[in-house]
């Protein structure tokens, strides 16, 4: 990162006594080991805006899916494109949005941090964060903020109510929701933003807690494009790839069927699970099976041993995935799509919740297609 | 290595070509014999009958397409029982219910003869580059002499114990592909309809903990209504019911299998049993309700 100005002001340079220093603070983060879905190496970080419709897309369809992976670039090589001068605030240090947090410090940037609960932002704090006590408070002192908050509820509130980021924004500010949400509560949030001046970016997130420690997460953004330009270094240091989709709406919607998609294929891997284990067969061997084959996907190697055991270690709350399916429906039902097999899993993480196990990590919906007997039970 | 081969359908006939250019002697058998042509001219001889292709070789393998079609390969007259004995080994890879193995395992052996269920995981690519995921039970013994077919077939193979025990893996296995299908076809209609680009989705897709061979393979296809059959529908509609038998038999909860279970008799009510069974994504599109293709 650049440093515009002297040694004056708000702006860290821990590599540098002098304000001249032309270091690019991007190359503070470890290199990365690629992940397996990397692909070669391509050094232009720029991303090619996807279309909304057919037919195609400005470069070659296979360039889009490996454009800018932060991984290809090596540690002191500068960065191309534009860098990021300037203050960040980060609304909501949960399970997701602490991760995010620490790595934009960690990579230099100059960080300000909110939570619900102050005793969360501690850890931040302690490695140089600096602490608003009201989002209206921090997104005043930065020039942009991010918030992760857990819900589409959450994300109201903390945009638009009292002392809510939108008061504290104006114009040459912006506003990154990267919490999943409905398209109508982000159009919401988008106009309330753009009436105080400010630009706005929906950018809701596909990956959970490890991806988000690794800074592999990706992006699924929409709304304002120059302000999308302008994070895009910041994106760039807490993910892997980022996509811009368009209008406001359109990150939500995506975000929403990729995560319908992963709860509806995590109930049939429950059933898959349980009916292998009912009928005399050994569930880890069906887990190797599927491992070989067609539908082999990481989610099923990853969490599957646990889910033998009976174990369900958070990394993506079950509650988050009953919300993310409800809102999945609710898109269907806007557009008149039937999905019943997501309607179906949409049960199962109900019946999960009602067992006390929405804190759990969502694999633990296995648990709903157990029979329990409900009389004399906790 | 010697042996026989009976069916020749998408499959079998990949797989007993497979065998052919491994250096296997292979003699065939077709219930329509004339698709046997093709491989003769590749080196195979031919069975006028399951019969007389048991009598002849002392390892015979099996792929036909459902319970019934393998039943009546072994049962019929001049099926398989008629000529198995002592020695001989039957191996079918077909995918059927762990109770019609049971009773070909069952008739095979009160003649004599050694029988190992092998169905297989994987369609007509893997089959045809010897990349099948092999899920045998049965006799082990077979298992062990049937080692070098089944190198030559797969990329893996299982052991997975008692009769019954492969067919019930496979079933599992096609029960979750067969929801997952599904997943994948409303995702893609709730993308389209959301004024989202369907590649996009599949690419967002291919990045994360959900990626799977068979999402890329068939997506982009599926976007272009394009389904030749790898694996025809009826057969992997087939498979859902059988896994909801299962399901049935151990009072096991399989919602999502359900409702995957109607989408595909929806598709084949339409007419697309014999489209691959990613048609499946035509009947979620709400194709078919008032008089449309």
């Amino acid at each position: 990162m650049r440093y515009s100005g002297g040694t004056s002001g708000p702006y860290r340079d821990p590599f540098s006594s002098s304000s001249a220093s032309s270091s690019p603070s991007l190359a503070l983060r470890e290199p990365l080991l690629p992940s397996p879905m990397a692909a070669p190496s391509i050094l232009c970080p720029r991303i090619p805006i996807a279309p909304l419709r057919r037919p195609s897309l400005l470069l070659p369809r296979s360039f889009s899916a490996f454009a800018s992976p932060v991984s290809s670039r090596l540690p002191d090589e500068a960065p191309k494109g534009k860098e990021f001068s300037g203050s960040v605030g980060f609304l909501g240090l949960g399970i997701m949005g602490s991760p995010m947090a620490l790595n934009l410090l960690k990579a230099g940037c100059d960080v300000t941090v909110w939570n619900r609960t102050k005793s969360k932002c501690d850890h931040l704090i302690s490695l140089g964060a600096k602490f608003g006590s009201s989002p209206a408070e921090v997104t005043s002192s930065c020039n942009v903020t991010f918030a992760m908050l857990a819900d589409p509820g959450s994300a109201l509130v903390v945009a638009c109510g009292t002392n809510g980021a939108a008061e504290g924004m104006g114009p040459g500010k912006g506003y990154v929701d990267v919490s999943t949400v409905d398209g109508a509560t982000s159009k919401l949030i988008n106009k309330q933003i753009k009436d105080t001046g400010g630009s706005f970016l929906e950018a809701p997130v596909s990956g959970s807690k490890k991806p988000a420690e690794d800074g592999q997460l990706i992006f699924l953004t929409a709304g304002d494009a120059s302000l999308y330009e302008t994070v895009a270094p910041l994106l760039d240091i807490m993910g892997k790839l980022r996509f811009y989709l368009g209008d406001v709406g359109n990150g939500a919607a995506m975000k929403i069927v990729v995560n319908m998609i992963m709860g509806s294929m995590m109930a049939s891997f429950s059933e898959g699970l349980l009916l292998s284990e009912k009928v005399g067969l050994d569930p880890n061997v069906l887990i190797e099976v599927v491992s070989q084959g067609a539908i082999s996907a990481p989610m099923y190697s990853v969490k599957g041993p646990s889910m033998v055991k009976a174990a369900y270690p958070t990394a993506f709350p079950l509650k988050h995935q009953q919300k993310d399916l409800r809102l999945a429906l609710g898109l269907a039902e806007s557009v008149s799509q039937p999905i019943p097999i997501a309607a179906a899993a949409n049960e199962l993480y109900k019946v999960a919740k009602s067992r006390g196990l929405s804190d759990q990590d969502f694999s633990a919906v296995i648990e709903a297609l157990r029979t329990k007997m409900h009389s004399s039970e906790q | 290595m010697e042996v026989g081969f009976l069916g020749l359908g998408i499959m079998g006939k990949a797989m007993a070509r497979n065998l052919l250019r491994n250096g296997f002697r292979v003699t065939v058998w077709n219930r329509t014999l004339s698709k046997c042509q093709e491989l003769v001219s590749e080196g195979a001889s031919v069975g006028e009958t399951p019969a007389s292709v048991v009598k002849k070789c002392k390892y015979t393998i099996a792929m036909l397409s459902d319970p019934s079609a393998a039943l009546s390969v072994v049962f019929d007259k001049d099926g398989v029982l008629e000529e198995i004995s002592s020695g001989k080994g039957y191996i079918d890879m077909s995918t059927v219910d762990a109770d019609t193995s049971s009773k070909i395992s069952e008739a095979i052996t009160k003649k004599g003869g050694y029988f190992l269920e092998a169905p297989v995981s994987g369609s007509k690519k893997p089959a045809e580059d010897g990349q099948l995921v092999i899920l045998a039970a049965g006799g082990k013994e077979l298992y062990e002499e049937i080692t070098p077919a089944f190198n030559v077939l797969g990329k893996k193979s299982f052991f997975l114990g008692e009769v019954g025990n492969g067919a019930k893996m496979k079933l599992v296995v096609n029960m979750i592909m067969g929801s997952m299908m599904n997943a994948l076809s409303e995702g893609l209609c709730l993308a389209d309809k959301s004024g989202l680009n369907p590649q996009t989705l599949l690419d967002v897709l291919d990045l994360g903990g959900v990626a799977n061979p068979m999402f890329k393979l068939k997506g982009p296809a599926m976007i272009k209504g394009s389904y030749a059959p790898a694996f025809p529908l009826k057969h992997q509609q087939k498979d859902m019911r059988l896994a909801l038998a299962l399901g049935d038999e151990h009072a096991v909860s399989m919602p999502v299998a359900a409702t995957a279970n109607e989408a595909f008799k929806k598709a084949r009510g339409l007419g697309l049993g014999d489209h691959d069974f990613s048609a499946v994504f035509e009947a979620v599109k709400g194709k078919g309700s008032s008089g449309d293709a």
